[in-house]
């Protein structure tokens, strides 16, 4: 833990050169990141709204509540599978602390969801009739839980990939499914009692229902998803730690 | 400060015939037994064997695969012995020169690759800018700080590479067969850099196939075969043992 507070320099560097590196020599460089949840937005609300006719109230700002941590979570999945495996020829040459790596994956894909965020919310205060709301404020904790939730599964599948690199297919199938089992287009309510069950075996599940609590519905989420929440995260976060340490060592040999 | 004692070290590898590195082939290895994979256990480092003194400068000498490089990456920490251990003097700072300019990445400008290599061997930002003009200026880049490390040639990407190595003053250096790249100008001015080192007191491990620069500049030196410590000494000495070996048989065992 110590050794990682020294190497906060070479965080802070591993993000800033994937900023860069996405957007050093596109004029519209941020506008790009922004057009794959807009353009999701668009055909879901589309689709769902108008052609199906269906989905809940004031349909494109619920998509965009949950279409765009979403993006922050399975971004960061992707592409924690390479923050070990991309990272090899270092990993041989110097020794440091190996954290760096997959924690720089997610402030990377951190910093892109807030900066789709104060896009997408002042257009939501323009165009979707949308009003702030005190339970806007739990937004704050909820997003610490988020991040670090998604910490411990990144350190979890970059460890994965160093011992099996078709994990990086793996997941690419595992959070197309995850992404329907989710309630992100559709509303948990509609939803048969059978199927609400397997809703609720999908942890990621639990964070975008939060989501919808504090921003859509504008009401604080209930004591016992808190909780659930919280317990969530400290799993993740204890089982990617404790993986991620034991395996570390052999990471310089194996990849 | 105390010395680096490496006690009784061995590193053995996994050698992998039919290398299953992913799921898919462990899930057809379980069916088919044709498919599953070999092991062998390659033995880099056998019960070396060494202590250092602060201040010393020492040479590694030896054939391709005898070790060197696997001794020289269990004694950085990068590589955990599988037995026998490393004690370094505490809190030394370690310094390795394995690869000249590792982690530069080529889309980024010479002075942001200074900023993020440094940074790599665990500098501060505060730390980094009061070198960041003495880099520059023994690199004799100043005028390329602005461009793409991709558009460098190979002597000026190492040449950024020494010049931040040389910067970071570690109190162990560990120096592997770098200075091999770049002219001759380069090469002298490397070697010059780590004579200023040793003046400094600071402790050098090298790695070397230049006998000339293993006489010159280390105290002492050693001959690794095949994982094996077979001499330590004095440095003329090791070199004589080096070229036996050199003329005995052949480099790589077949």
């Amino acid at each position: 833990m110590r050794s990682l507070f020294r190497y906060r320099e070479l965080i802070r560097n591993l993000v800033l050169k994937d900023l860069k590196l996405k957007y050093r020599d596109s004029v519209l460089g941020f506008v790009w990141s922004l057009a794959n949840p807009l353009l999701l937005i668009l055909v879901y609300s589309f689709v769902f709204g108008h052609i199906l006719r269906g989905g809940p109230a004031n349909f494109a700002y619920f998509l965009m509540v949950g279409i765009l941590p979403w993006n922050f979570f399975a971004q960061s999945l992707m592409m924690s599978t390479g923050s070990i495996v991309d990272n090899g020829n270092l990993i041989r040459k110097v020794a440091l602390p190996m954290e760096v790596f997959p924690i720089a994956t997610v402030l990377f894909n951190l910093a892109q969801y807030l900066f789709a965020l104060t896009v997408f919310f002042p257009m939501a205060l323009l165009f979707f009739k949308v009003s702030p709301s005190w339970s806007w404020i739990a937004f704050l904790p909820l997003l610490a839980l988020h991040v670090f939730f998604t910490l411990g599964v990144c350190l979890i599948v970059s460890t994965a990939t160093v011992f099996y690199r078709d994990v990086r297919h793996f997941t690419e199938i595992l959070l197309a499914l995850l992404f329907w089992l989710t309630p992100i287009i559709y509303d948990t309510e509609t939803v048969s009692r059978s199927l609400r069950t397997v809703l609720y075996l999908n942890p990621f599940s639990y964070f975008i229902l939060a989501y919808q609590d504090v921003l859509y519905h504008n009401i604080f989420s209930a004591f016992d998803r808190v909780i659930t929440l919280t317990l969530l995260t400290l799993l993740s976060l204890f089982s990617g730690y404790t993986l991620f340490a034991v395996c570390k060592i052999r990471f310089s040999e194996e990849a | 400060m105390a010395e680096a004692q490496i006690i009784n070290v061995s590193k053995a590898f996994t050698i992998r015939h039919n290398k299953v590195d992913s799921l898919k082939s462990k899930v057809i290895g379980f069916f088919y037994n044709r498919y599953r994979e070999q092991k062998e256990t390659l033995w880099a480092l056998k019960d070396v064997s060494l202590n250092i003194s602060p201040g010393e400068t020492f040479g590694l000498v030896g054939r391709n695969g005898s070790g060197k490089s696997t001794l020289l990456k269990v004694i950085a920490g990068i590589y955990l012995p599988t037995r026998g251990e490393v004690q370094l003097p505490d809190g030394a700072r370690i310094g390795t020169m394995i690869e000249l300019g590792v982690g530069f990445h080529p889309e980024l400008t010479g002075k942001e690759n200074i900023f993020l290599g440094a940074s790599i061997h665990g500098l501060t930002r505060k730390e980094t800018q009061n070198i960041y003009e003495a880099v520059v200026e023994f690199s004799e880049l100043s005028g390329f700080m602005d461009t793409p490390v991709k558009n460098y040639s190979s002597g000026m990407h190492a040449r950024l590479g020494f010049a931040l190595a040389a910067q970071l003053s570690p109190d162990v250096l560990l120096v592997d067969e770098v200075l091999a790249v770049g002219d001759e100008a380069f090469q002298q001015k490397c070697m010059k850099r780590i004579d200023k080192f040793r003046s400094e007191g600071k402790t050098i491990i090298f790695v070397s196939h230049s006998a000339q620069d293993v006489k010159n500049i280390c105290d002492r030196a050693c001959v690794l075969d095949h994982g094996h410590l077979m001499f330590l000494g004095k440095p003329a000495e090791a070199i004589e043992r080096y070229h036996q070996l050199l003329a005995q048989q052949p480099a790589v065992p077949t």
